[in-house]
């Protein structure tokens, strides 16, 4: 009873706050200056969804319209075809992403069968008009070039990146040879 | 029958039913891969094994057959294990591309591993990795993915009768392709892509572009030809990606064929008019449908208040039952004419009038079920596995399962000939003479023929003892079925030659005893359908004749009004539009231009016109005199009902929107009617077909498996009620008037005048224009893929003359009559007669046209148009 009045008549409290003020004064600061000063973020981290090549450049993605399939957001179109140029490989003919949807739930990046998706550590990305966030296959393939080991990392430490080696010929998704002739 | 009990629950089954059979009589669904109910069970899958419970024995469910007391057990652990090891072993050397496989998504591989298999093989092996056969352009075999059911051999074998593919290798190298790793040479029906359980047979035309979940489906029926077969239309986005069946579906049975399959690129191709157009300074410029209706009707209103008759029309024989309904009332109650007619008149007509006066009816007496039962069918100038490809299969069946005697009379070897007792070679023009002969034969009672008839019958080039063959069959046999198509119907006397055939059927009672009778093939998706709506002129609705007033007043009462009686087919058309009488001709989906020889005498007689008003798919020759050309709605884009050949009604469903600014042809009507200010009392398509039904209610929609054993993913996509309506006709009328059909007095009928154009020498021919199994009509010319199976007209002249030739296929020959020459490339065939050539009709193009006579020849009775063959002489090219 009487302490509490002491506290009350001395203002204790806000001795006890102050301190605590004061502590902090003279610890080191956590608070970055983004953005001139990065973050750093762990290697998890779901940020915008990157394309990504084999060593030699190759696009990885075959087109298989599974991360169409599984997204919740329904985000990604793909439209798949016959390459034009490599003879009878699937690819994606067209490859779109809408960032305004995606729930950045990486759920594309697990269902993708030859490790074609990765996230990356890019979050900063903005637009004037909704358009500028629908990301094309080259949009996402050049985020991939950016993201470099970072979208290895990713698959990593998701523990995808056992994929990246199976049913792997000179390091591209297997496909049949094909004979044509007759 | 047979009890036993299949998880617990109890059921009877006639003897000799399979487990699989009898578990889903009692509701217990059997996985399968390689059992297909349509052809006999191999039990080479083992998926579909049931446990036994008093043996506990695994058994293969689709071979084994039930016994008394039998206890079955469909999902015991047991079951699930043997299941999963078999999967486990078909997975072995699978390669498990599953992301690229085109089967993915709708592989029954796929989802019984999902269901059943495990999720690690105990078993350490290669993937299989053999070169993919991309040597044809239409199919694609991946032998690596294929798991050896044989369904897709079985499929070619048993039911397409093809042949095409087998097993090639012993054990672990067995693959599945062609003969000698050659490139496939078939029918391409892709039945096999269809049954294939896995993505070791797919399709190259949609190769990587499609997965099943991205795709809508429409279950609809196919217009190119009279099978009248349903079919599921998948589309991404308004366009159409591929076509299938499903298994056991429709009239078909989940069959179709090369052009419903494939043939859907033409539809939607840039050529297609995607808005109304209007001729200005004799240019065709685009416009729309709110400027050209209003234009139009003023036209129209202004010719038809001179009178009577002042329009002619012509419909398309693929037009749905109302649209041809809502053509013909158009024509007859606003525009006052009875000038109409449709494109059945070029051939098929010969055969509907005189079947019509005798039987009433136009629907068959029998279907594709009795073809099957069938102890004799006798096919009369018809290719029946290319004009109509089911009926081609149940006559296939009818000898492969039930020994039927198969008797082929045509010029050619056709692709059933292989399985025929005979093949009496009839040049074309000799239907006529050929059927009095074998009628007198039949009724004179002798079981010999006189040597002045032996005589005869060799000059028509038919082996005598082959026809006396024929004689004693149709005597002996209980069954009897016979089968008229293209050839038939379109030689010179059909008229004549069709009436002989059903003086003959009635005479030896075969309108009348069950089972037996005729089966006509037309030639188009809704010949049928759009003679019985009444868009010829003879007949309005319900085949109720024009002329006879009191059946005329009929439809007068109903529809309030006066109808036009006098009128004509094309040939009065033709002579009307000459003689100045009628001024304006609204065609819709009819091109006399690509058909009637002496394309620029016709061109002449129609520039006389004031009016002409095409609504069409594509720009065409009529199209480009037009004065107004209207876009159409294709076959996927709009509603309405078929008559198929064997008289079902059944549904089109849109699957796409329509193209452009295009309107079904029925619509069109409805709102040009409306703006001359005589509406048709309907607001839409719908309406329609519901009025239709009310009065025809034989006409309501029926078809024959609305339902079916198992899809390939499962779905069952059911849109037609199971109580049918009769799509046959009814014996006891047809036998009421057989009987005074038969006391008319027959044509008189002659042999064809020989050799009155060419000299005859060495090198002349008749020449008959021929269906191709890859194209329907000219449309499909436009169609890549199909241009891609057969993208060239050759002259298919006997094998042993470009043998003595010297000529092999691909090399040009000279065509030449003294109208004309052009020069073709041949293609060798064996098995056709010494002195018959034929060309496919769809690639006759003007120039090819040049060859025939001048002036246009009708049949006197029918009013079709005759010499469609003409004698031509044909040369190598020096
Ligand atoms: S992260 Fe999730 S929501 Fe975003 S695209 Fe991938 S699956 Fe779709
Ligand atoms: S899952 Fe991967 S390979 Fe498949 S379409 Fe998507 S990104 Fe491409
Ligand atoms: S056949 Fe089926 S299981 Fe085999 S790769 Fe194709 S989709 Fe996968
Ligand atoms: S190709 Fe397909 S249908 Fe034919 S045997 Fe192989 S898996 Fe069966
Ligand atoms: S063209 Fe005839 S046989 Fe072929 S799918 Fe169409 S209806 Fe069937
Ligand atoms: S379905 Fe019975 S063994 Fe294949």
């Amino acid at each position: 009873m009487l302490k509490k009045f002491l506290d009350t008549i001395l203002f204790t409290e806000i001795g006890q706050g102050l301190k605590l003020t004061l502590r902090h004064m003279f610890m080191k600061k956590v608070t970055s200056q983004y953005p001139k000063e990065k973050l750093v973020l762990a290697d998890g981290y779901r940020g915008f969804i990157a394309h990504r090549r084999y060593d030699d450049g190759v696009e990885r993605c075959v087109g298989c319209d599974l991360c169409e399939a599984i997204c919740p957001a329904k985000a990604i179109r793909v439209v798949s075809d016959i390459h034009p140029e490599i003879p009878d490989r699937r690819y994606a003919k067209e490859y779109t992403l809408d960032f305004t949807r995606c729930i950045f739930c990486g759920f594309c990046v697990v269902a993708c069968p030859v490790n074609a998706l990765s996230m990356t550590k890019e979050f900063a990305h903005s637009s004037f008009t909704r358009n500028g966030l629908i990301y094309s296959k080259e949009q996402m393939l050049a985020l991939g070039d950016r993201a470099g080991a970072d979208s290895d990392a990713y698959l990593k430490v998701r523990n995808m990146w056992e994929a990246e080696n199976s049913g792997k010929d000179e390091g591209h998704y297997h496909f049949p040879p094909i004979s044509l002739g007759g | 029958m047979v009890k036993l009990t299949v998880n617990g629950k109890e059921v009877d089954v006639p003897a000799g039913t399979t487990i699989l059979h009898a578990a889903s009589a009692a509701g217990f669904s059997i996985p399968t891969f390689c059992y297909n109910p349509r052809m006999d069970p191999a039990g080479s899958c083992r998926i579909c094994a049931v446990e036994l419970e008093d043996s506990k024995r695994t058994v293969m469910g689709c071979i084994t057959q039930v016994t008394e007391g039998m206890k079955v057990l469909t999902e015991s652990s047991k079951v699930h294990e043997a299941r999963k090891t078999n999967l486990e072993l078909l997975l072995l050397h699978h390669p498990l591309d599953c992301p690229v496989c085109d089967c993915g998504g709708e592989c029954p591989l796929q989802n019984m591993s999902f269901s059943y298999g495990g999720t690690d093989s105990r078993f350490e092996s290669h993937r299989n990795d053999e070169p993919e056969d991309m040597k044809s352009e239409v199919l694609v075999f991946n032998s690596n993915r294929c798991i050896l059911c044989g369904k897709c051999v079985r499929i070619c074998d048993e039911i397409q009768d093809v042949h095409a593919i087998g097993f090639i290798n012993r054990g672990f190298d067995t693959i599945i392709g062609p003969p000698l790793g050659k490139k496939l040479d078939c029918e391409f029906c892709g039945d096999c892509l269809e049954v294939c359980p896995t993505g070791a047979i797919t399709d190259r035309f949609v190769r990587y572009q499609f997965r099943p979940w991205q795709m809508e489906k429409t279950e609809t029926t196919c217009t190119s030809c009279s099978s009248g077969c349903r079919m599921v239309v998948d589309t991404e986005n308004e366009s159409i990606v591929r076509i299938s069946s499903r298994e056991g579906l429709g009239p078909n049975e989940g069959s179709i064929c090369v052009v419903g399959r494939f043939g859907f690129n033409g539809v939607q191709s840039k050529s297609r008019l995607e808005a109304p157009h209007v001729k200005k300074a004799q240019r065709l410029v685009p416009s729309t449908w709110d400027e050209v209706l209003p234009e139009l009707s003023t036209k129209l209103s202004a010719i038809i208040s001179r009178g009577e008759g002042r329009v002619a029309g012509l419909a398309s024989s693929r037009l749905p039952l109302e649209d041809a309904f809502l053509f013909q009332r158009f024509m007859r109650q606003v525009l006052k004419t009875n000038f109409l007619d449709s494109e059945a008149r070029q051939g098929f007509m010969n055969m509907a009038l005189p079947l019509v006066s005798a039987t009433g009816s136009l629907r068959p007496m029998v279907d594709h079920e009795d073809i099957v039962k069938a102890d004799l069918i006798v096919v009369l100038g018809a290719d029946p596995a290319v004009e109509s490809n089911i009926t081609g299969l149940a006559i296939k069946k009818a000898v492969r399962k039930n020994r039927a005697a198969l008797y082929l009379v045509h010029g050619r070897d056709v692709s059933i000939s292989s399985r025929a007792r005979e093949v009496i070679r009839l040049a074309p023009g000799y239907e006529a003479v050929f059927l009095r002969t074998l009628r007198e034969t039949l009724s004179s009672g002798t079981n010999d023929l006189s040597s002045e008839v032996r005589v005869r019958l060799d000059g028509w080039g038919v082996n005598p003892d082959a026809f006396l063959r024929l004689v004693s069959d149709v005597k002996s046999s209980k069954r009897t079925i016979f089968v008229t198509g293209r050839r038939f119907h379109r030689s010179d006397a059909a008229f004549e030659a069709s009436h002989e055939l059903i003086r003959l059927m009635g005479e030896r009672g075969l309108f009348a005893s069950e089972g037996s009778g005729l089966f006509v093939l037309p030639e188009s998706g809704n010949d049928l359908g759009v003679l019985m709506m009444g868009a010829s002129f003879e007949w309005l609705p319900g085949l109720l004749e024009t002329k006879n007033s009191e059946q005329r007043s009929v439809w007068e009462n109903h529809w309030n009004t006066k109808l036009p009686s006098g009128g004509g087919g094309l040939r009065e058309i033709l002579g009307g539009i000459e003689s100045g009488e009628i001024r304006a001709l609204i065609s819709f989906g009819v091109d006399p231009l690509r058909f009637l020889p002496d394309s620029a005498g016709v061109r002449k007689i129609l520039s006389k016109l004031e009016l002409i008003v095409v609504a069409d798919l594509f720009q065409g020759p009529l199209a480009d005199m037009a004065h107004y050309v209207l876009p159409a709605a294709s076959s996927f884009e709009r509603t309405g009902h078929m008559v198929s050949a064997e008289g079902f009604v059944q549904p089109l469903a849109p699957a796409m929107a329509p193209w452009g600014n295009a309107l079904s042809e029925g619509n069109m009507i409805l709102r040009l009617a409306a703006q001359m200010g005589c509406p048709l009392p309907f607001d839409s398509i719908e309406a329609v077909s519901a009025e239709i039904f009310r009065i025809f209610p034989d006409l309501r929609p029926s078809t024959r498996n609305a339902s079916y054993f198992q899809g390939k993913t499962g779905e069952i996509l059911l849109s037609i009620p199971r109580s049918q309506p009769p799509h046959k006709a009814e014996r006891e009328s047809v036998n009421s008037r057989m009987t005074d059909f038969l006391k008319q007095t027959p044509h008189p009928i002659a042999a064809p005048v020989v050799g009155d154009e060419v000299t005859k020498g060495e090198n002349t021919f008749v020449m008959t224009l021929s269906k191709s199994i890859n194209h329907a009509g000219t449309q499909t010319l436009l169609d890549s893929n199909l241009m891609t199976i057969e993208g060239e007209g050759f002259l298919r002249v006997p094998r042993q003359w470009a043998r003595k030739m010297k000529l092999k296929k691909g090399a040009c020959v000279s065509v030449s009559t003294s109208h004309g020459r052009i020069s073709l490339p041949i293609d060798p065939v064996s098995g056709m007669a010494e002195g018959e050539v034929h060309f496919p009709f769809h690639f006759a193009d003007a120039r090819f046209m040049e060859l025939f006579p001048g002036k246009v020849s009708f049949n006197a009775h029918s009013g079709a148009q005759s010499g469609q063959t003409i004698d031509v002489k044909v040369e190598p090219i020096a």
